[in-house]
C-alpha cells in the first residue's frame, strides 16, 4: 500500500472513531462509557495531529535535503 | 531513503541496492523499528506498573488494612493487575517481536505504513490503560482475563485486526520463501486470540450507552466457554507467542542455528493441535460433564509432549555456546526462561490430574503455578529478548551496565524462587487443612483458620513482588542509559554483546 495513502486512510478511520467517541460520551448513562467516549475523542485528535506534524516535518526534511531551506 | 531528525529509519521504496566492498550488490531493506522501539520502551513502562500492582496486591493480601476503598481494594485492583501484567507488558513485547522478527525473517518492511503501525501502538496503549480503569471503577463481566466490558472487547478487536492484517500482510511480500518457524508461532497465537477474543465476548449489551453486558451462554456452557477461552490465552498468548520469541532470539543471542527445526515443526502442530482441548481441566469436580473434564485432563496430560520436545529444543540450540551463558545475561534469562517453560509445563498437566486437583484447586497452590509460568517463562524470556533488542535498536554495543544486569538477574530468581516456594506450601497448607476430618467426622478446621495459616507465606510472596519489581526499576535504568549514552561515550569501548551484533543486519 502507497504509505501516503494509508496515513490518509487510517486518518479518516481514526477520525471516524473519534466522532462516534464524542456520541457515546453525549449520551454516556454511567461513566465508564463517559470516560471511555472522551478518550476516543483525545486519542484521535491526538493521533490526527500526530499526522499532520509528521506531514510537515517531513516535508521540513526534505526540502532542508534539497537546499531550499525550510517553509 | 534518509533519517528523519527523530532518527526513524525511512525509505523512499521497499527496497534499494548497496555496493559491498567485495563489488558485489545486495538489497538492503529499511524495516520499520521506530514501532519496535516505540513498543519496547511500553513494555518496560507496562512491567513497572504490573510488578508494582502485583507487589502491592500481595501486600493487601498480607496485610489487610491495606485495602482502600473502594479503588484500590482488593476485588477492583486485582484484574488490573493481570491486565497490566499480560496485555501491558506480555502484549507489548509481543508486539514488538513480532514486528521486529517478521520484518528480518521475510526481508521485507511492515505491511500498511507507518501510520498504521503506530495507529495499533497507541490504540493498545489506550485499550490497556482504559482496561485498568474500568476495572478501578468497578466494571467487569467477571471472565478472568476477559474482564472488560463489550465496547473494550470492540475496541480491542479493531487493534487486533489491525495487527494481524499488517504482521500477514509482511509475509505476504516477504522476499524469502520459507516462512521461519518464529513467524508459525506467531500466526497459531493472533489468528487463535482473534477466535478466543470474539468467542468468550459474544454478549448483549443493555443499552448502546451504558457499561453493561450479559453473557450469550448460560450456566455450566458459559464456564466451559470461560475455561476454553482463559487457558487458551495462556496456551496462545503467554506460550505460542513467546516461543516464537524463544525460536528467534535464543538462536540469534547464542549465534547457532536452532538444535533441531524438525523439532521446532513437530512442536508447533501438537502444541497448537493439543492445546485446544484442555480448558475443561479448571473445572473438575463442578457441573461439567464427567467426560469433558476427563477429556480436559487426557489432553492435558498429552501437553507433556510437545512443552517437553519444545525445551529440550530450546535449550539444547545452545549446543556448542554454552559459555556464552557466562558473558551474556541476556541469553542466561532466555535459557533460565526455557528451563521454567519445561517446569510449569510439567507441572500444569499434573495439577490438571483429578487426584491431584482435589488437593490443589481453590488453592494458593493454582497462583504459585500461574506464576511460575508468568514470572519464570513469560517475563525471563521478555527480558532476554529485551536485553538483546535494546543495543540492537539503539544502535549500542551493548547494554549500559552488565552488572546491573547480573543484579536483575538475581533479583528475578530470588523473587521468583521465593514466591513459587510461598505458594507452594500455602497451597498444599490450605487443601490439607479443607480436607482434614476428625474423629467425628466434623472438619477440623475452619475456613478463617487456614486463612490465618496463609500469613507468613503471603508475606513471603510480597517479599517476592519486592525483589521482582526492584530488578525491573533497575532494568528500566539500565535501558535508559544504554538509550541516551551517546555511541563516542568512552563506557562502550572494548564491549560487545550477541545482541549489538544484530545492529548492522
Amino acid at each position: 500500500m502507497d504509505s501516503k495513502k494509508g496515513d490518509l486512510i487510517v486518518g479518516i478511520v481514526t477520525g471516524i472513531f473519534g466522532l462516534v467517541g464524542l456520541v457515546l460520551a453525549a449520551y454516556a448513562q454511567d461513566v465508564e462509557i463517559y470516560i471511555f467516549g472522551l478518550s476516543l475523542v483525545g486519542f484521535a485528535v491526538l493521533f490526527i495531529f500526530g499526522l499532520v506534524k509528521r506531514f510537515y516535518d517531513e516535508k521540513d526534511v526534505a526540502h532542508g535535503a534539497d537546499g531550499q531551506g525550510g517553509h | 531513503m534518509g533519517r528523519t531528525d527523530r532518527g526513524d529509519t525511512e525509505m523512499a521504496s521497499s527496497a534499494a541496492t548497496a555496493m559491498l566492498d567485495d563489488g558485489s550488490v545486495v538489497n538492503k531493506v529499511f524495516y520499520n523499528e521506530a514501532i519496535v522501539r516505540k513498543f519496547v520502551i511500553a513494555a518496560i513502562v507496562w512491567s513497572i506498573i504490573a510488578f508494582g500492582l502485583g507487589t502491592y496486591l500481595g501486600s493487601e493480601l498480607a496485610y489487610p488494612q491495606l485495602n482502600i476503598a473502594p479503588y484500590f481494594n482488593f476485588g477492583r485492583l486485582r484484574p488490573a493487575h493481570p491486565t497490566a501484567a499480560v496485555f501491558g507488558f506480555g502484549g507489548n513485547v509481543l508486539f514488538a517481536t513480532s514486528f521486529y522478527i517478521v520484518q528480518r525473517t521475510s526481508r521485507a518492511r511492515l505491511f500498511g505504513g507507518r501510520a498504521w503501525a503506530d495507529f495499533v501502538f497507541w490504540a493498545y496503549q489506550l485499550q490497556v490503560a482504559n482496561m485498568c480503569v474500568s476495572y478501578l471503577l468497578g466494571f467487569s463481566k467477571s471472565q478472568e482475563y476477559a474482564e472488560g466490558e463489550w465496547h473494550l472487547d470492540l475496541w480491542l478487536a479493531v487493534i487486533w485486526l489491525s495487527y494481524m492484517t499488517i504482521f500477514i500482510g509482511t509475509l505476504t511480500r516477504r522476499k524469502e520463501p520459507h516462512i521461519y518457524v518464529a513467524n508459525w508461532f506467531f500466526i497459531a497465537y493472533m489468528s487463535m486470540i482473534l477466535i478466543l477474543h470474539v468467542g468468550r465476548n459474544l454478549c448483549i449489551p443493555i443499552s448502546p450507552f451504558r457499561a453493561k453486558s450479559y453473557s450469550l451462554f448460560p450456566g455450566v456452557q458459559d464456564a466451559m466457554i470461560q475455561w476454553w477461552y482463559g487457558h487458551n490465552v495462556v496456551g496462545f498468548f503467554l506460550t505460542a507467542g513467546f516461543l516464537g520469541i524463544m525460536y528467534y532470539f535464543i538462536p540469534k543471542a547464542a549465534g547457532r542455528p536452532v538444535y533441531s527445526y524438525r523439532l521446532s515443526i513437530v512442536h508447533f502442530w501438537s502444541l497448537v493441535f493439543l492445546y485446544v482441548w484442555v480448558g475443561a481441566h479448571h473445572l473438575h469436580f463442578t457441573a461439567l460433564p464427567d467426560w469433558t473434564q476427563t477429556l480436559g485432563m487426557a489432553f492435558s496430560i498429552m501437553l507433556w509432549m510437545p512443552s517437553w520436545g519444545g525445551m529440550i529444543n530450546g535449550i539444547m540450540t545452545l549446543s556448542g555456546a554454552w559459555d556464552k551463558l557466562r558473558s551474556d545475561p541476556g541469553l542466561r534469562f532466555s535459557v533460565t526462561a526455557v528451563a521454567f517453560y519445561g517446569m510449569s509445563t510439567f507441572e500444569g498437566p499434573l495439577m490438571a490430574v483429578r487426584d491431584v486437583n482435589a488437593l490443589s484447586h481453590y488453592t494458593d497452590w493454582t497462583v504459585g503455578h500461574v506464576h511460575s509460568g508468568a514470572l519464570g517463562w513469560v517475563m525471563l524470556v521478555s527480558f532476554g529478548a529485551l536485553y538483546y533488542l535494546i543495543p540492537a535498536l539503539w544502535r549500542k554495543p551493548g547494554m549500559y551496565s552488565t552488572k546491573l544486569m547480573e543484579w536483575h538477574y538475581w533479583l528475578a530468581m530470588t523473587g521468583i524462587t521465593l514466591y513459587i516456594f510461598a505458594m507452594w506450601v500455602a497451597g498444599i497448607t490450605q487443601g490439607l487443612m479443607w480436607r482434614a476430618y476428625d474423629a467425628h467426622g466434623f472438619l477440623q478446621y475452619s475456613f478463617v483458620e487456614s486463612v490465618a495459616a496463609m500469613h507468613p507465606y503471603y508475606v513471603a510472596r510480597a517479599l517476592g513482588g519486592l525483589f521482582i519489581i526492584t530488578g525491573a526499576l533497575m532494568m528500566a535504568y539500565n535501558s535508559y542509559r544504554t538509550i541516551t549514552t551517546p555511541n563516542e561515550s568512552a563506557l562502550w569501548a572494548g564491549r560487545r554483546f550477541a545482541g549489538a551484533l544484530a545492529a548492522g543486519e
